[in-house]
Protein backbone atom coordinates (compact mmCIF):
# COMPACT_ATOMS: atom_id res chain seq x y z
CA UNK A 1 0.00 0.00 0.00
CA UNK A 2 1.23 3.51 -0.73
CA UNK A 3 2.27 5.50 2.30
CA UNK A 4 0.76 8.73 0.97
CA UNK A 5 -2.15 9.10 -1.35
CA UNK A 6 -3.70 12.32 -2.65
CA UNK A 7 -7.18 11.92 -4.07
CA UNK A 8 -9.01 14.53 -6.18
CA UNK A 9 -7.42 17.34 -4.19
CA UNK A 10 -8.79 20.80 -4.98
CA UNK A 11 -8.05 23.96 -3.05
CA UNK A 12 -9.88 27.21 -3.67
CA UNK A 13 -8.50 30.43 -2.24
CA UNK A 14 -10.75 33.36 -1.29
CA UNK A 15 -13.99 31.50 -1.94
CA UNK A 16 -17.02 33.75 -2.63
CA UNK A 17 -14.95 36.86 -3.29
CA UNK A 18 -13.89 38.47 -6.57
CA UNK A 19 -10.37 37.11 -5.88
CA UNK A 20 -11.54 33.47 -5.85
CA UNK A 21 -9.30 31.06 -7.71
CA UNK A 22 -8.31 27.41 -7.66
CA UNK A 23 -4.71 27.08 -6.52
CA UNK A 24 -4.80 23.30 -6.87
CA UNK A 25 -7.20 21.52 -9.20
CA UNK A 26 -8.14 17.86 -8.95
CA UNK A 27 -4.71 16.45 -8.18
CA UNK A 28 -4.24 12.69 -7.79
CA UNK A 29 -1.09 10.77 -6.97
CA UNK A 30 0.27 8.17 -4.60
CA UNK A 31 3.75 7.78 -3.22
CA UNK A 32 5.50 4.62 -2.04
CA UNK A 33 7.50 4.31 1.17
CA UNK A 34 11.16 5.30 0.81
CA UNK A 35 10.75 7.15 -2.46
CA UNK A 36 12.22 10.57 -3.20
CA UNK A 37 9.69 12.52 -5.22
CA UNK A 38 10.43 15.90 -6.76
CA UNK A 39 7.75 18.51 -7.41
CA UNK A 40 8.56 20.95 -10.17
CA UNK A 41 6.51 23.75 -11.64
CA UNK A 42 6.53 27.40 -12.49
CA UNK A 43 6.10 30.03 -9.74
CA UNK A 44 2.41 30.11 -8.81
CA UNK A 45 1.73 26.62 -10.18
CA UNK A 46 0.34 25.47 -6.83
CA UNK A 47 3.36 23.51 -5.53
CA UNK A 48 3.49 25.18 -2.12
CA UNK A 49 -0.29 25.04 -1.69
CA UNK A 50 -0.17 21.35 -2.55
CA UNK A 51 2.46 20.44 0.03
CA UNK A 52 0.75 22.42 2.80
CA UNK A 53 -2.13 19.96 2.51
CA UNK A 54 0.07 16.98 3.21
CA UNK A 55 0.52 17.83 6.91
CA UNK A 56 -2.86 19.44 7.37
CA UNK A 57 -1.81 23.10 7.43
CA UNK A 58 -4.42 23.65 4.75
CA UNK A 59 -7.70 21.84 4.59
CA UNK A 60 -8.74 20.60 1.14
CA UNK A 61 -11.72 22.40 -0.38
CA UNK A 62 -12.54 18.98 -1.77
CA UNK A 63 -10.73 15.66 -2.02
CA UNK A 64 -8.69 13.85 0.59
CA UNK A 65 -5.17 13.07 1.79
CA UNK A 66 -4.61 9.46 2.86
CA UNK A 67 -1.66 8.68 5.13
CA UNK A 68 -1.17 4.91 5.41
CA UNK A 69 -4.65 4.60 3.93
CA UNK A 70 -6.28 6.81 6.58
CA UNK A 71 -7.75 10.22 5.80
CA UNK A 72 -5.75 12.73 7.87
CA UNK A 73 -8.88 14.80 8.50
CA UNK A 74 -10.84 11.87 9.98
CA UNK A 75 -10.30 13.42 13.39
CA UNK A 76 -9.59 17.16 13.02
CA UNK A 77 -8.52 17.33 16.70
CA UNK A 78 -5.63 14.98 16.05
CA UNK A 79 -4.24 16.98 13.14
CA UNK A 80 -1.26 18.04 15.26
CA UNK A 81 -0.11 14.45 15.51
CA UNK A 82 -0.10 14.26 11.70
CA UNK A 83 2.45 17.08 11.69
CA UNK A 84 5.00 14.98 13.53
CA UNK A 85 4.50 12.19 11.00
CA UNK A 86 4.68 14.45 7.96
CA UNK A 87 7.45 17.03 8.47
CA UNK A 88 7.42 20.19 6.38
CA UNK A 89 10.49 22.37 5.89
CA UNK A 90 9.43 25.71 4.48
CA UNK A 91 11.30 27.96 2.11
CA UNK A 92 14.09 29.88 3.89
CA UNK A 93 13.52 27.92 7.11
CA UNK A 94 16.31 29.86 8.85
CA UNK A 95 13.90 32.78 9.26
CA UNK A 96 11.90 30.72 11.76
CA UNK A 97 14.72 30.25 14.27
CA UNK A 98 13.86 31.92 17.56
CA UNK A 99 15.50 30.25 20.55
CA UNK A 100 18.68 31.48 22.23
CA UNK A 101 20.65 28.31 21.57
CA UNK A 102 20.84 25.93 18.64
CA UNK A 103 20.01 23.03 20.99
CA UNK A 104 16.77 24.62 22.20
CA UNK A 105 15.72 25.51 18.69
CA UNK A 106 16.13 21.96 17.42
CA UNK A 107 14.32 20.75 20.56
CA UNK A 108 11.21 22.86 19.80
CA UNK A 109 9.58 20.28 17.53
CA UNK A 110 10.33 17.18 19.68
CA UNK A 111 9.15 19.10 22.77
CA UNK A 112 5.83 19.87 21.09
CA UNK A 113 5.49 16.14 20.48
CA UNK A 114 5.71 15.62 24.24
CA UNK A 115 8.93 13.59 24.23
CA UNK A 116 11.02 13.19 27.39
CA UNK A 117 14.18 15.26 27.94
CA UNK A 118 16.31 12.12 27.51
CA UNK A 119 14.72 11.19 24.24
CA UNK A 120 15.07 14.78 23.00
CA UNK A 121 18.77 14.86 23.90
CA UNK A 122 19.29 11.54 22.14
CA UNK A 123 17.54 12.70 19.00
CA UNK A 124 19.42 15.99 18.90
CA UNK A 125 22.81 14.33 19.09
CA UNK A 126 21.75 11.87 16.41
CA UNK A 127 20.41 14.52 14.06
CA UNK A 128 23.21 17.02 14.59
CA UNK A 129 25.67 14.33 13.61
CA UNK A 130 23.62 13.51 10.53
CA UNK A 131 23.37 17.11 9.32
CA UNK A 132 26.91 17.99 10.39
CA UNK A 133 26.34 20.37 13.30
CA UNK A 134 29.38 20.12 15.60
CA UNK A 135 28.56 19.49 19.30
CA UNK A 136 30.12 22.82 20.35
CA UNK A 137 27.66 24.62 18.08
CA UNK A 138 24.69 23.39 20.11
CA UNK A 139 25.24 26.01 22.81
CA UNK A 140 25.72 28.88 20.38
CA UNK A 141 23.00 31.33 19.48
CA UNK A 142 21.52 30.42 16.11
CA UNK A 143 21.74 34.07 15.13
CA UNK A 144 25.55 33.99 15.29
CA UNK A 145 25.77 31.32 12.59
CA UNK A 146 26.31 31.79 8.86
CA UNK A 147 23.42 31.50 6.42
CA UNK A 148 24.24 27.92 5.44
CA UNK A 149 24.66 26.84 9.07
CA UNK A 150 21.34 28.42 10.03
CA UNK A 151 19.66 26.48 7.23
CA UNK A 152 21.15 23.24 8.62
CA UNK A 153 19.88 24.00 12.12
CA UNK A 154 16.40 24.81 10.81
CA UNK A 155 16.26 21.60 8.78
CA UNK A 156 17.55 19.64 11.78
CA UNK A 157 14.67 21.15 13.78
CA UNK A 158 12.18 19.34 11.57
CA UNK A 159 14.27 16.18 11.17
CA UNK A 160 14.52 15.81 14.95
CA UNK A 161 10.81 15.06 14.97
CA UNK A 162 11.76 12.00 12.87
CA UNK A 163 8.83 12.23 10.49
CA UNK A 164 8.13 9.26 8.22
CA UNK A 165 7.51 11.65 5.37
CA UNK A 166 9.50 14.84 5.07
CA UNK A 167 8.64 17.59 2.62
CA UNK A 168 11.07 20.31 1.57
CA UNK A 169 9.99 23.53 -0.11
CA UNK A 170 12.96 24.85 -2.09
CA UNK A 171 15.55 23.54 0.38
CA UNK A 172 18.56 24.87 -1.54
CA UNK A 173 17.23 28.33 -2.49
CA UNK A 174 19.79 31.05 -1.87
CA UNK A 175 22.68 28.73 -0.94
CA UNK A 176 26.11 28.58 -2.56
CA UNK A 177 27.11 25.44 -4.51
CA UNK A 178 28.78 23.92 -1.46
CA UNK A 179 25.78 24.58 0.77
CA UNK A 180 23.50 23.15 -1.91
CA UNK A 181 25.47 19.93 -2.15
CA UNK A 182 25.49 19.65 1.66
CA UNK A 183 21.72 20.03 1.92
CA UNK A 184 21.11 17.48 -0.84
CA UNK A 185 23.45 15.09 0.99
CA UNK A 186 21.59 15.67 4.30
CA UNK A 187 18.30 14.85 2.64
CA UNK A 188 19.48 11.57 1.20
CA UNK A 189 21.28 10.66 4.45
CA UNK A 190 18.06 11.21 6.38
CA UNK A 191 16.13 9.08 3.93
CA UNK A 192 18.63 6.24 4.15
CA UNK A 193 18.92 6.30 7.92
CA UNK A 194 15.22 6.41 8.78
CA UNK A 195 13.86 4.79 5.61
CA UNK A 196 11.80 7.94 5.19
CA UNK A 197 9.80 9.13 2.23
CA UNK A 198 10.89 12.50 0.83
CA UNK A 199 9.13 15.13 -1.25
CA UNK A 200 11.13 18.06 -2.60
CA UNK A 201 9.97 21.19 -4.35
CA UNK A 202 12.79 22.66 -6.38
CA UNK A 203 13.56 24.81 -9.38
CA UNK A 204 16.92 23.19 -9.71
CA UNK A 205 16.64 20.48 -12.34
CA UNK A 206 20.24 19.32 -11.77
CA UNK A 207 19.50 18.48 -8.12
CA UNK A 208 16.28 16.76 -9.16
CA UNK A 209 18.14 14.64 -11.70
CA UNK A 210 20.57 13.62 -8.97
CA UNK A 211 18.22 12.53 -6.21
CA UNK A 212 14.60 12.26 -7.33
CA UNK A 213 13.15 8.85 -8.21
CA UNK A 214 9.96 10.29 -9.62
CA UNK A 215 8.79 13.77 -10.53
CA UNK A 216 5.45 15.55 -10.24
CA UNK A 217 5.08 18.37 -12.74
CA UNK A 218 2.58 21.09 -11.81
CA UNK A 219 1.18 23.73 -14.12
CA UNK A 220 -1.51 26.29 -13.20
CA UNK A 221 -2.74 24.17 -10.30
CA UNK A 222 -2.98 20.95 -12.26
CA UNK A 223 -0.68 17.97 -12.24
CA UNK A 224 0.46 17.53 -15.84
CA UNK A 225 2.97 14.71 -15.36
CA UNK A 226 3.82 12.15 -12.71
CA UNK A 227 6.47 9.74 -13.85
CA UNK A 228 10.05 8.60 -13.29
CA UNK A 229 12.62 11.38 -13.48
CA UNK A 230 13.93 9.84 -16.69
CA UNK A 231 10.58 9.80 -18.44
CA UNK A 232 9.75 13.34 -17.32
CA UNK A 233 12.99 14.83 -18.58
CA UNK A 234 12.45 13.10 -21.92
CA UNK A 235 9.43 15.36 -22.44
CA UNK A 236 11.60 18.33 -23.29
CA UNK A 237 9.03 20.12 -25.47
CA UNK A 238 6.21 19.80 -22.92
CA UNK A 239 8.40 21.07 -20.06
CA UNK A 240 9.54 23.99 -22.17
CA UNK A 241 5.95 24.92 -23.06
CA UNK A 242 5.07 25.35 -19.36
CA UNK A 243 8.14 27.44 -18.59
CA UNK A 244 10.32 24.68 -17.17
CA UNK A 245 13.52 23.18 -18.40
CA UNK A 246 15.60 20.03 -18.36
CA UNK A 247 19.03 19.90 -16.68
CA UNK A 248 21.70 22.02 -18.32
CA UNK A 249 23.73 18.99 -19.34
CA UNK A 250 20.69 17.47 -21.05
CA UNK A 251 20.27 20.67 -23.03
CA UNK A 252 23.89 20.43 -24.15
CA UNK A 253 23.41 16.79 -25.13
CA UNK A 254 20.24 17.64 -27.03
CA UNK A 255 22.02 20.33 -29.06
CA UNK A 256 24.85 17.91 -29.82
CA UNK A 257 22.25 15.45 -31.01
CA UNK A 258 20.73 18.10 -33.24
CA UNK A 259 24.17 18.59 -34.77
CA UNK A 260 24.00 14.96 -35.80
CA UNK A 261 25.88 13.21 -33.00
CA UNK A 262 24.77 9.76 -31.90
CA UNK A 263 23.42 10.61 -28.45
CA UNK A 264 20.39 9.23 -26.59
CA UNK A 265 18.01 11.72 -24.96
CA UNK A 266 18.18 10.34 -21.42
CA UNK A 267 21.39 11.87 -20.10
CA UNK A 268 20.56 14.00 -17.05
CA UNK A 269 23.72 14.07 -14.99
CA UNK A 270 27.19 15.36 -15.78
CA UNK A 271 28.78 12.01 -14.81
CA UNK A 272 26.71 10.10 -17.31
CA UNK A 273 27.38 12.68 -19.99
CA UNK A 274 31.13 12.36 -19.42
CA UNK A 275 30.97 8.55 -19.57
CA UNK A 276 28.95 8.61 -22.72
CA UNK A 277 31.06 11.19 -24.52
CA UNK A 278 34.25 9.30 -23.61
CA UNK A 279 33.02 6.03 -25.08
CA UNK A 280 31.84 7.96 -28.11
CA UNK A 281 35.29 9.52 -28.62
CA UNK A 282 37.11 6.24 -28.01
CA UNK A 283 34.86 4.38 -30.39
CA UNK A 284 35.27 7.03 -33.03
CA UNK A 285 31.66 6.46 -33.99
CA UNK A 286 30.36 10.05 -33.73
CA UNK A 287 27.53 10.11 -36.20
CA UNK A 288 24.05 8.77 -35.75
CA UNK B 1 -7.74 34.73 9.95
CA UNK B 2 -5.31 37.54 9.25
CA UNK B 3 -6.40 38.07 5.69
CA UNK B 4 -9.86 39.17 6.85
CA UNK B 5 -8.54 42.53 7.98
CA UNK B 6 -10.12 45.00 5.57
CA UNK B 7 -9.61 48.35 7.26
CA UNK B 8 -7.46 50.66 5.18
CA UNK B 9 -8.06 48.66 2.03
CA UNK B 10 -8.09 50.66 -1.18
CA UNK B 11 -10.89 49.92 -3.60
CA UNK B 12 -9.96 50.59 -7.21
CA UNK B 13 -12.54 52.64 -9.12
CA UNK B 14 -12.83 55.82 -11.13
CA UNK B 15 -15.62 57.62 -9.29
CA UNK B 16 -16.16 61.29 -8.50
CA UNK B 17 -14.84 60.69 -4.97
CA UNK B 18 -11.78 58.76 -6.18
CA UNK B 19 -10.84 61.63 -8.47
CA UNK B 20 -10.96 64.28 -5.75
CA UNK B 21 -7.67 65.64 -4.53
CA UNK B 22 -6.58 63.67 -1.43
CA UNK B 23 -6.16 66.94 0.48
CA UNK B 24 -9.77 67.81 -0.27
CA UNK B 25 -10.93 64.45 0.97
CA UNK B 26 -8.87 64.71 4.12
CA UNK B 27 -9.96 68.25 4.98
CA UNK B 28 -13.60 67.45 4.24
CA UNK B 29 -13.42 64.32 6.36
CA UNK B 30 -12.17 66.41 9.27
CA UNK B 31 -14.98 68.94 8.68
CA UNK B 32 -17.60 66.19 8.52
CA UNK B 33 -16.29 64.56 11.71
CA UNK B 34 -16.39 67.91 13.52
CA UNK B 35 -19.94 68.55 12.35
CA UNK B 36 -21.09 65.08 13.39
CA UNK B 37 -20.31 66.30 16.89
CA UNK B 38 -21.55 69.85 16.35
CA UNK B 39 -25.00 68.55 15.37
CA UNK B 40 -27.18 68.86 18.43
CA UNK B 41 -30.36 67.23 17.23
CA UNK B 42 -31.62 64.50 14.96
CA UNK B 43 -32.50 66.85 12.11
CA UNK B 44 -29.00 68.29 11.94
CA UNK B 45 -27.42 64.85 12.24
CA UNK B 46 -29.59 63.39 9.50
CA UNK B 47 -28.47 66.21 7.24
CA UNK B 48 -24.82 65.14 7.81
CA UNK B 49 -25.90 61.52 7.37
CA UNK B 50 -27.49 62.40 4.05
CA UNK B 51 -24.27 64.06 2.91
CA UNK B 52 -22.24 60.96 3.86
CA UNK B 53 -24.78 58.67 2.23
CA UNK B 54 -24.67 60.59 -1.05
CA UNK B 55 -20.87 60.50 -1.04
CA UNK B 56 -21.01 56.74 -0.38
CA UNK B 57 -23.11 56.25 -3.49
CA UNK B 58 -20.84 58.53 -5.49
CA UNK B 59 -17.78 56.53 -4.38
CA UNK B 60 -19.06 53.43 -6.24
CA UNK B 61 -17.55 51.25 -3.50
CA UNK B 62 -19.89 48.28 -2.93
CA UNK B 63 -22.09 48.66 0.14
CA UNK B 64 -20.81 45.24 1.28
CA UNK B 65 -17.37 46.71 1.94
CA UNK B 66 -18.83 49.28 4.34
CA UNK B 67 -20.96 46.68 6.08
CA UNK B 68 -17.99 44.36 6.55
CA UNK B 69 -16.20 47.15 8.37
CA UNK B 70 -19.19 47.85 10.59
CA UNK B 71 -19.39 44.24 11.69
CA UNK B 72 -16.06 44.62 13.47
CA UNK B 73 -17.20 47.60 15.56
CA UNK B 74 -20.68 46.29 16.28
CA UNK B 75 -19.73 45.37 19.89
CA UNK B 76 -18.62 48.96 20.55
CA UNK B 77 -21.87 50.32 19.16
CA UNK B 78 -23.99 47.93 21.21
CA UNK B 79 -22.00 48.71 24.35
CA UNK B 80 -22.46 52.45 23.82
CA UNK B 81 -26.18 51.98 23.25
CA UNK B 82 -26.64 49.97 26.44
CA UNK B 83 -24.74 52.47 28.55
CA UNK B 84 -26.75 55.36 27.10
CA UNK B 85 -29.98 53.48 27.51
CA UNK B 86 -29.69 53.64 31.30
CA UNK B 87 -27.92 56.92 31.91
CA UNK B 88 -30.42 59.42 30.64
CA UNK B 89 -33.55 60.07 32.58
CA UNK B 90 -35.37 62.64 30.48
CA UNK B 91 -38.80 62.02 28.90
CA UNK B 92 -41.48 59.51 29.82
CA UNK B 93 -40.59 56.34 31.70
CA UNK B 94 -41.19 53.28 29.55
CA UNK B 95 -39.70 50.53 31.63
CA UNK B 96 -38.36 50.49 35.15
CA UNK B 97 -36.81 47.64 37.07
CA UNK B 98 -34.42 47.41 39.99
CA UNK B 99 -32.42 50.68 39.84
CA UNK B 100 -32.62 50.99 36.06
CA UNK B 101 -35.11 52.97 34.07
CA UNK B 102 -35.57 53.27 30.36
CA UNK B 103 -37.22 56.45 29.14
CA UNK B 104 -38.14 57.84 25.72
CA UNK B 105 -35.28 60.29 26.20
CA UNK B 106 -32.77 57.54 26.83
CA UNK B 107 -33.87 55.51 23.81
CA UNK B 108 -33.51 58.59 21.66
CA UNK B 109 -30.08 59.22 23.16
CA UNK B 110 -28.92 55.64 22.58
CA UNK B 111 -29.95 55.69 18.94
CA UNK B 112 -28.38 59.11 18.48
CA UNK B 113 -25.02 57.93 19.87
CA UNK B 114 -25.09 54.79 17.75
CA UNK B 115 -25.77 56.89 14.67
CA UNK B 116 -22.84 59.13 15.49
CA UNK B 117 -20.38 56.24 15.74
CA UNK B 118 -21.74 54.67 12.57
CA UNK B 119 -21.30 57.89 10.64
CA UNK B 120 -17.77 58.39 12.00
CA UNK B 121 -16.68 54.92 10.90
CA UNK B 122 -18.35 55.09 7.51
CA UNK B 123 -16.86 58.48 6.71
CA UNK B 124 -13.32 57.49 7.72
CA UNK B 125 -13.56 54.15 5.93
CA UNK B 126 -14.64 55.95 2.79
CA UNK B 127 -11.42 57.96 2.81
CA UNK B 128 -9.26 54.82 2.88
CA UNK B 129 -11.44 53.00 0.34
CA UNK B 130 -11.14 55.80 -2.19
CA UNK B 131 -7.58 57.05 -1.63
CA UNK B 132 -4.36 55.11 -2.15
CA UNK B 133 -1.98 55.10 0.82
CA UNK B 134 0.55 57.03 -1.25
CA UNK B 135 -1.94 59.76 -2.04
CA UNK B 136 -2.85 59.94 1.63
CA UNK B 137 0.70 60.51 2.77
CA UNK B 138 1.27 63.04 -0.03
CA UNK B 139 -1.75 64.90 1.24
CA UNK B 140 -0.50 64.81 4.83
CA UNK B 141 2.89 66.09 3.76
CA UNK B 142 1.32 68.91 1.77
CA UNK B 143 -1.16 69.84 4.49
CA UNK B 144 1.54 69.92 7.16
CA UNK B 145 4.00 71.82 4.96
CA UNK B 146 3.31 75.14 6.71
CA UNK B 147 5.25 73.66 9.66
CA UNK B 148 8.46 74.25 7.73
CA UNK B 149 8.16 77.94 8.59
CA UNK B 150 8.76 77.08 12.21
CA UNK B 151 11.86 75.03 11.38
CA UNK B 152 10.26 71.61 11.02
CA UNK B 153 10.71 71.13 7.27
CA UNK B 154 12.57 67.84 7.48
CA UNK B 155 10.32 66.57 10.22
CA UNK B 156 7.27 66.84 7.99
CA UNK B 157 8.91 64.98 5.15
CA UNK B 158 10.29 62.31 7.48
CA UNK B 159 6.90 61.80 9.07
CA UNK B 160 5.25 61.40 5.67
CA UNK B 161 7.96 58.96 4.54
CA UNK B 162 7.57 56.92 7.72
CA UNK B 163 3.85 56.71 7.18
CA UNK B 164 4.31 55.62 3.57
CA UNK B 165 6.74 52.91 4.62
CA UNK B 166 4.53 51.73 7.46
CA UNK B 167 1.50 51.46 5.19
CA UNK B 168 3.54 49.78 2.48
CA UNK B 169 4.74 47.07 4.85
CA UNK B 170 1.44 46.13 6.48
CA UNK B 171 0.54 43.53 3.82
CA UNK B 172 4.12 42.25 3.76
CA UNK B 173 4.14 41.73 7.51
CA UNK B 174 0.74 40.04 7.48
CA UNK B 175 2.05 37.63 4.86
CA UNK B 176 5.25 37.07 6.81
CA UNK B 177 3.34 36.40 10.04
CA UNK B 178 1.19 33.85 8.28
CA UNK B 179 4.29 32.11 6.91
CA UNK B 180 6.03 31.95 10.28
CA UNK B 181 2.85 30.71 11.95
CA UNK B 182 2.58 27.92 9.40
CA UNK B 183 6.23 27.01 9.84
CA UNK B 184 5.93 26.77 13.62
CA UNK B 185 2.68 24.86 13.31
CA UNK B 186 4.52 22.43 11.04
CA UNK B 187 6.94 21.92 13.95
CA UNK B 188 4.02 21.02 16.16
CA UNK B 189 3.34 24.40 17.77
CA UNK B 190 -0.16 24.64 19.22
CA UNK B 191 -1.57 28.12 18.72
CA UNK B 192 -5.27 27.48 19.16
CA UNK B 193 -5.59 25.60 22.43
CA UNK B 194 -4.47 25.99 26.01
CA UNK B 195 -4.89 28.50 28.80
CA UNK B 196 -4.25 32.20 28.40
CA UNK B 197 -0.65 31.99 29.69
CA UNK B 198 0.14 29.05 27.41
CA UNK B 199 -1.32 30.84 24.43
CA UNK B 200 0.74 33.94 25.14
CA UNK B 201 3.84 31.77 25.47
CA UNK B 202 2.98 30.12 22.17
CA UNK B 203 3.34 33.51 20.50
CA UNK B 204 7.06 33.79 21.31
CA UNK B 205 8.17 31.49 18.44
CA UNK B 206 6.20 33.77 16.11
CA UNK B 207 7.03 37.20 17.47
CA UNK B 208 10.79 36.74 17.69
CA UNK B 209 11.33 35.70 14.06
CA UNK B 210 8.90 38.44 13.01
CA UNK B 211 10.82 41.06 14.94
CA UNK B 212 14.15 39.86 13.57
CA UNK B 213 12.93 39.86 10.02
CA UNK B 214 11.44 43.34 10.45
CA UNK B 215 14.79 44.68 11.60
CA UNK B 216 16.49 42.91 8.72
CA UNK B 217 13.99 44.42 6.28
CA UNK B 218 14.53 47.85 7.77
CA UNK B 219 18.29 47.59 7.22
CA UNK B 220 17.82 46.37 3.67
CA UNK B 221 15.32 49.11 2.90
CA UNK B 222 17.57 51.81 4.37
CA UNK B 223 20.46 50.54 2.29
CA UNK B 224 18.38 50.41 -0.87
CA UNK B 225 17.20 53.97 -0.25
CA UNK B 226 20.75 55.19 0.28
CA UNK B 227 21.87 53.41 -2.88
CA UNK B 228 19.36 55.52 -4.75
CA UNK B 229 20.82 58.64 -3.14
CA UNK B 230 17.89 59.32 -0.83
CA UNK B 231 18.82 62.06 1.62
CA UNK B 232 15.58 63.39 2.98
CA UNK B 233 13.10 65.80 1.48
CA UNK B 234 15.57 68.51 0.47
CA UNK B 235 15.09 69.45 -3.19
CA UNK B 236 12.86 66.48 -3.95
CA UNK B 237 10.31 66.86 -6.68
CA UNK B 238 7.19 64.89 -7.47
CA UNK B 239 6.10 63.23 -10.64
CA UNK B 240 2.45 63.64 -9.67
CA UNK B 241 1.74 67.19 -8.52
CA UNK B 242 -1.33 67.65 -6.36
CA UNK B 243 -3.64 70.23 -7.89
CA UNK B 244 -7.14 71.35 -6.92
CA UNK B 245 -9.61 71.03 -9.80
CA UNK B 246 -13.19 72.18 -10.29
CA UNK B 247 -14.47 68.93 -8.73
CA UNK B 248 -12.71 69.85 -5.51
CA UNK B 249 -14.43 73.23 -5.37
CA UNK B 250 -17.81 71.57 -5.91
CA UNK B 251 -17.08 69.23 -3.00
CA UNK B 252 -15.87 72.06 -0.75
CA UNK B 253 -18.96 74.15 -1.58
CA UNK B 254 -21.35 71.27 -0.91
CA UNK B 255 -19.84 70.45 2.46
CA UNK B 256 -19.73 74.15 3.44
CA UNK B 257 -23.43 74.53 2.65
CA UNK B 258 -24.34 71.40 4.65
CA UNK B 259 -22.21 72.56 7.57
CA UNK B 260 -23.81 75.99 7.65
CA UNK B 261 -27.22 74.34 7.47
CA UNK B 262 -26.25 72.23 10.50
CA UNK B 263 -25.32 75.37 12.43
CA UNK B 264 -28.56 77.05 11.37
CA UNK B 265 -30.67 74.07 12.45
CA UNK B 266 -28.81 73.95 15.77
CA UNK B 267 -29.75 77.59 16.42
CA UNK B 268 -33.38 77.33 15.27
CA UNK B 269 -34.34 74.08 16.98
Amino acid sequence: MSILEVKNLTHTYDGNTPFMHDAVKNVNFSIEKGEIVGIIGHTGSGKSTLVQHLNGLLKPTSGEILLDGKNIWDDPKKIRSIRSRVGLVFQYPEYQLFEDTVYKDIAFGPKNMGLSENEIAKRISEISELVGIKPEYLDKSPFDLSGGEKRRVAIAGVMAMQPEIIVFDEPVAGLDPRGRADVVQMISDYRNKYNATVLIISHNMEDMALIADRLIVMNKGEMVLFDTTENVFKQYELLKSIGLNVPMVTQVMLSLKEKGLNIPDDIFTVDRAVDYLLTLIKGGNYNA
Amino acid sequence: MLKDITFGQYFESNSFIHKLDPRTKMLLLIAVIVFIFVSQNAVALSLVALLIFVSMILSKVPLKMYLKNLKAILPIIIFTMIINLFYNASGDVILSFWKLTITTGSIYRALYMAARILLLIIASAELTYTTTPNDLTDAIEKLLSPLKFIGLKNAVHTLAMMMTIALRFIPTLIEETQKIMNAQKARGADLENGKLIERIKALIPILIPLLISSVRRAYELAEAMECRCYNGGEGRQRMKQLKYKSNDFTAFATVTIVCSAVVAINIIL
